[in-house]
């Protein structure tokens, strides 16, 4: 592994990011305009029920913010190269696969943390929510999120490997899935048994009621973290052998076939 | 020096239903300093043997050897020394060409990267047009970027599809007489396709022409035009246009007809025999051409017949 051909990747996608007014609006405009939906919507309710949900969805919306960027970055990416019909310059240089993908997995991290903070400066100076105070509680939540992230990210990918860019929904849509399992603004406990039962094997619904706890105890759930993170590596690994399978089927193919 | 040898290379391409051989146990050797161009008919296998030499399409069989190394273990070693440029790929589009030099530069060990950047740039004429999106350059411009990428890191071998296309004649003559420079100063090899025959003859040492997947020919420029054994002969006839034309038809030769100007398609040793008779025909001209057959030639004559 070379750090320089690293950076080159990490490079190329900063320059994409510098020059694409839909880059820019992903990664700041779209949470903002959650938040003030979200929060302006929480905030009303507020005001006629007296029920103070304030911190528990903007803190959701925040959180979900990780999980999204986290796979973004590895599937549009890829698309980008395809658009671009620049997969065989990228590939047919002495970069490895296993390169490319640490680098958009860092590109995930720096461009997370970006919107990230972003996000909750503004929720701060709108809400008063104070995301910051959980921090370092909040660490371990956030890592697994981005694990989470991740693997989505490998498996649609390896699909875009295996079905080109027919299939460029997914990069948009698939995490959407697990959302509803996930408990976001909600407790799992609301959502009907056989819901309940899908979340069990959804590691983000460990992560999001962990983080409730935190915000209303200031108390860490150790084995939630731990089912999160279990869960999440038992995905990570399973979607990294299914993307390198896909890999070395559209080299069969021929990458200049998926432009 | 062999610096590349591929060895009973194959690629099946496999449906459901079916099977498509694009290239059929093919093998070749590339010398040190040598420019090898590979030739043949649309959905010849070209394009597919390049990709196995990039690495970016998996051969079903076969060896490819680059520095005495298998590709398929040494891949990241080998692919630092060797480079291409393709019409089949591009470039990020809302990238300025500095932004994309810069990237790819790091793709490489490259010791002083900025320099060499700079280097390329001045190289391919880039340096006016330096800040532009690609999105904004010609077809022409952004050959001359694929160029410059490809020359980033002093690559000992490049494999170059189709390196002149969209130029203006000027710049590639310029591109022709470069590659030829970095030859001469840096032995390096370079493997070529082209449709552009004129350049194929100018630069290749040697041509191995592929059809369905197979080498059929492996010659010198020279040795391919040669085996057409016809030659072009074209007369102004001032005086027994007519005549000329009936002793064509009745030895069989063929001819074209041009105004005042007849063409016959002659063996060399004939064409001495066909003026005398002639002119005991008496048959007046005053202007003769001999061209001698060239690539093209021998390019027109294998497709036809693998059309037939």
């Amino acid at each position: 592994m070379k750090v320089h051909r690293i950076c080159g990747v990490i490079l190329r996608y900063l320059y994409l990011f510098k020059h694409s007014i839909n880059r820019l609006a992903d990664a700041f405009y779209w949470p903002v305009i959650d938040l003030l939906l979200w929060g302006l919507t929480i905030s009303y309710m507020k005001e006629i029920s007296g029920l103070n949900v304030v911190t528990v969805v903007i803190s959701g919306i925040l959180l979900w913010l990780i999980v999204w960027r986290g796979q973004y970055e590895i599937s549009v990416n890829l698309l980008e190269e395809l658009w671009n019909r620049n997969l065989i310059n990228i590939f047919g240089s002495p970069l490895k696969f296993s390169e490319w993908i640490v680098s958009v997995v860092l590109l995930g991290l720096i461009k997370a943390a970006m919107s990230f903070t972003f996000a909750a400066l503004v929720a701060f100076f709108l809400y008063k929510v104070k995301i910051f105070v959980y921090g370092f509680y909040l660490l371990p939540f956030m890592l697994s999120l981005f694990m989470t992230g991740w693997w989505v990210g490998f498996l649609v990918n390896g699909l875009v490997f295996r079905f080109g860019t027919k299939v460029e929904q997914f990069a948009w849509s698939l995490i959407y899935i697990i959302s509803p399992f996930s408990g976001i603004y909600y407790s799992i406990s609301i959502l009907p048994l056989w819901a309940q039962k899908v979340s069990t094997i959804v590691p983000t619904s460990y992560i999001f009621e962990g983080a409730r706890q935190i915000i209303f105890t200031g108390k860490t759930d150790l084995n939630k973290l731990m089912i999160s993170f279990g869960l999440n590596a038992i995905y990570l690994i399973l979607s990294l052998i299914f993307l390198k399978k896909s890999y070395a089927k559209a080299l069969d193919k021929g990458l200049v076939k998926m432009l | 020096m062999s610096i590349l040898q591929v060895n009973n290379l194959t690629k099946i391409f496999k449906t459901k239903k079916d099977k498509f051989v694009a290239v059929d146990n093919i093998s070749f050797e590339l010398n040190e300093g040598e420019i090898l161009g590979i030739l043949g008919p649309n959905g010849a296998g070209k394009t597919t043997t390049i990709q196995m030499l990039l690495g970016v399409l998996t051969p079903t069989s076969g060896k490819i050897n680059y520095f005495g190394r298998d590709f398929n273990k040494n891949r990241e070693e080998v692919l630092e020394k060797i480079n291409f440029s393709s019409t089949y790929t591009d470039f990020p589009h809302n990238l300025t060409i500095q932004e994309n030099l810069n990237f790819f530069s790091f793709f490489y060990d490259i010791k002083n990267r900025r320099e060499r950047v700079k280097t390329v740039v001045d190289l391919f004429r880039l340096k006016e047009i330096l800040n532009q999106q690609i999105s904004s350059l010609s077809a022409g411009q952004k050959t001359r970027v694929n160029l410059a990428k490809a020359f980033l890191n002093f690559p000992k071998i490049l494999l170059l599809d189709e390196p002149t296309a969209s130029l203006d004649p000027e710049t590639a003559q310029y591109i022709r007489d470069f590659l030829l420079s970095q030859r001469q100063k840096f032995k390096v090899s370079i493997i070529l396709t082209s449709h552009n025959m004129a350049e194929v003859e100018e630069v290749c040492d040697r041509v191995v022409f592929i059809d369905k997947g197979k080498i059929i020919a492996d010659d010198t420029p020279s040795g391919l035009a040669k085996s057409i054994e016809l030659s072009h002969v074209e007369l102004f006839i001032k005086d027994g246009l007519k005549r000329t034309i009936e002793l064509c038809q009745g030895k069989k030769i063929i001819y074209k007809i041009e105004g005042r100007y007849i063409i016959v398609d002659l063996k060399e040793k004939e064409i001495p025999d066909f003026l005398r008779q002639i002119m005991d025909m008496g048959v007046f001209y005053d202007e003769i051409s001999i061209e001698k057959p060239t690539l093209n030639d021998y390019f027109i004559q294998v497709v036809s017949k693998i059309k037939k």
